[in-house]
């Protein structure tokens, strides 16, 4: 396909879908989970596989058979609804986390309203009164579609960037 | 040679508590305490190194911990399982630093002494002219693990060359492994374990798994909110609790009628038949009423066989996973996902997808348990819990079971079964075994007048 049939990532298309991501991190750090869910397509596809230390020059460092998490729009539903529980104690009482959504590159796809999107996160967590600060950090590569004029999230593969995670657990969506 | 101690007082208050049903709170996080467990349990016991498909090519290689011990676990070319420490002869640098891979020859970055599949020294750069004809490689080849045995496709190490056999270690334990492991004819690994580290002690976590189905209703009371699991606060009660020699122990957790809440754990029925196949009359007749196992391998290795789903649809898989200490208040925790070699492809993918949904980091039942596993360690330093005289009365219950429930003589399988789950046999054994390890020939230091 040649550049000119694409679509131009225009600054306007770029404000939107930042402001997407902006908005989706909001939901996440103010416990809106239902509101968040909703930026998702029915179709949805949320992955999240394993990084592993590989030796070697330019090889590909992401395990393919190994994942944290592989989910559709049902089993991020029973994972939110739960969320909603008196008894998650992961979250009850509530952690206190930030997303931090940076480095946004947007190309274009054959499908003139679907995006391929490459964003960097950085996710901070405190914990009751505990003075130790738990983060991870890695990318993320999603399939962003305009749906009835509203930008949705088609698909998502979170690439960790530690082997071996140093949160005590994974009860956040990144 | 360093003895270690341990003073006679708090030792003797130690062993009466025990007695008792209760546990001093202040070994939990003990920092002498945990010196000893890592020497006198860890330089002793079988330690879980992985599992046969995980290196399934002449060549391949995964590497593990053993504690602080590092280990490349390999299949040599004529397909025999071998362990090395993982570090050159020559200056002790770790030798590979991948998780897996498959290869021929293992070269250490520092200088390029390099080792083939039997750890044999094969390469010294510039050899002769800096070693002369002196130098004899076969004195420098990798370090092997004492010991490595395998159960069911189970790979153990031992670092004890004058240890027990791995099968007589086992004992009974065998027999409950060749249903979690052989029912079908063979599990296999999906992919890599999980790695992630927990504020945790590793006592707690292993006892958290494999002796405690009584947390299960409070613990992860958000599945029966969401009508996941049932309301009946006994229901993880209800079944056995079998003890074993050496502080094993397994859970059969069946439910309120005593059968299985679905058959076979919810497996396809075209599974049935190598179930009959592969497993004695007494096995099946347990594998078909259990609804989960849940248990461990003494010193820290535990597993689970549950029935799951996130997507309406339950799925039966297992769970083994390896806690390995890294500090009195760290663990890292390594889970790894096994199934029937023999299940049909479709299941597998579902059942990986429900142990997701479940266990390890992202699990959400797992979650709930670093909550707890945290919660115990971050009050174990206070001047009233770590009170070794015990003038707080800082110990915890144990008495769960004590004295009052009688073992199940009908029970169809070997070891001690009480007709519960929710009782402290497993995890009072396992005080036990923790005590006769860590004191072994422990030079008990008079008291000071």
């Amino acid at each position: 396909m040649s550049s000119d049939v694409k679509k131009k990532i225009t600054p306007e298309l770029q404000m939107e879908i930042t402001n997407l991501y902006y908005q989706e991190a909001y939901f996440l750090d103010n416990r809106k989970y239902k509101e968040w869910l909703e930026l998702f397509t029915d179709d949805i596809s949320y992955k999240m596989p394993l990084r592993e230390t590989v030796e070697g020059v330019g090889v590909e460092n992401i395990a393919d058979d190994s994942f944290y998490f592989e989910e559709t729009i049902k089993s991020l539903s029973t994972r939110v609804n739960r969320l909603y529980t008196k008894s998650a104690w992961v979250e009850n009482p509530a952690t206190r986390q930030r997303h931090f959504i940076t480095n946004i590159i947007i190309e274009s796809t054959e499908n003139p309203n679907e995006f391929r999107v490459r964003s960097y996160f950085l996710f901070k967590r405190s914990r009751g009164s505990t003075i130790d600060i738990e983060e991870m950090f890695g990318e993320r590569v999603d399939k962003v579609r305009l749906e009835n004029n509203q930008w949705k999230i088609a698909s998502r593969i979170v690439y960790p960037d530690q082997s071996v995670i140093t949160t005590m657990n994974m009860s956040m969506f990144l | 040679m360093i003895k270690k101690t341990l003073e006679e007082k708090a030792f003797k208050h130690l062993k009466e508590k025990m007695e008792e049903g209760l546990l001093p709170q202040w070994v939990l996080t003990d920092p002498d305490i945990y010196e000893l467990e890592i020497e006198k349990i860890f330089g002793y016991s079988w330690q879980f190194l992985g599992h046969e498909t995980e290196i399934k090519e002449p060549g391949s290689y995964v590497t593990r911990w053993m504690v602080y011990d590092p280990v490349i676990l390999l299949r040599n070319r004529n397909g025999e399982i071998k362990a090395f420490l993982n570090s050159c002869t020559h200056r002790g640098t770790q030798l590979c630093t991948a998780d897996r891979g498959n290869k021929k020859t293992f070269t250490c970055p520092y200088h390029g002494w390099s080792y083939n599949l039997d750890g044999d020294l094969i390469g010294i750069v510039a050899g002769n002219k800096v070693y002369g004809e002196e130098m004899d490689k076969s004195e420098w080849g990798l370090r092997p693990i004492p010991k490595v045995e395998s159960y069911q496709g189970m790979i153990f190490g031992n670092l004890d060359p004058n240890a027990e056999s791995l099968e007589d270690y086992l004992g009974d334990m065998k027999w409950y492994l060749d249903i979690l492991l052989g029912r079908s004819g063979g599990m296999e690994v999906i992919g890599l374990p999980q790695r992630w580290v927990a504020k945790a002690n590793w006592k707690a976590t292993t006892e958290n798994f494999a002796a405690d189905p009584y947390h299960v209703q409070t613990t992860h009371r958000s599945t029966v909110e969401m009508g996941i699991s049932p309301e009946d606060p006994l229901y993880a009660g209800y079944g056995h609790q079998v003890v074993m020699k050496n502080a094993h122990g397994i859970n059969v957790i069946t439910s309120k009628t005593g059968k299985a809440r679905v058959p076979f754990q919810g497996t396809p029925d075209s599974m049935w038949p190598l179930f009959e196949q592969h497993l004695t009359p007494e096995q099946l007749d347990i594998q078909s009423k259990v609804t989960v196992f849940v248990g461990g391998v003494y010193p820290n290795l535990s597993f689970v066989s549950p029935i799951h789903g996130t997507e309406g649809d339950l799925h039966n898989y297992l769970n083994f996973r390896m806690w390995r200490p890294l500090s009195p208040e760290k663990v890292e925790v390594w889970c790894w996902f096994l199934i029937d070699k023999a299940m049909p492809e479709e299941y597998k993918q579902a059942a990986y997808k429900g142990y997701l949904g479940s266990f390890g980091p992202s699990g959400t039942l797992e979650q709930d348990d670093t909550e707890t596993w945290a919660r115990i360690v971050e009050v174990s330093k206070g001047l009233m819990m770590k009170d070794k005289e015990l003038n707080y009365n800082s110990v915890s219950n144990y008495l769960m079971g004590y004295k009052r429930v009688e073992p199940d003589e009908n029970f169809p399988g070997p070891g001690t079964a009480y007709p519960t789950t929710y009782i402290d046999s497993i995890a009072r054994s396992m005080h036990e075994r923790w005590l006769e390890l860590i004191s072994k020939d422990l030079f008990v230091k008079e008291e000071s007048r």
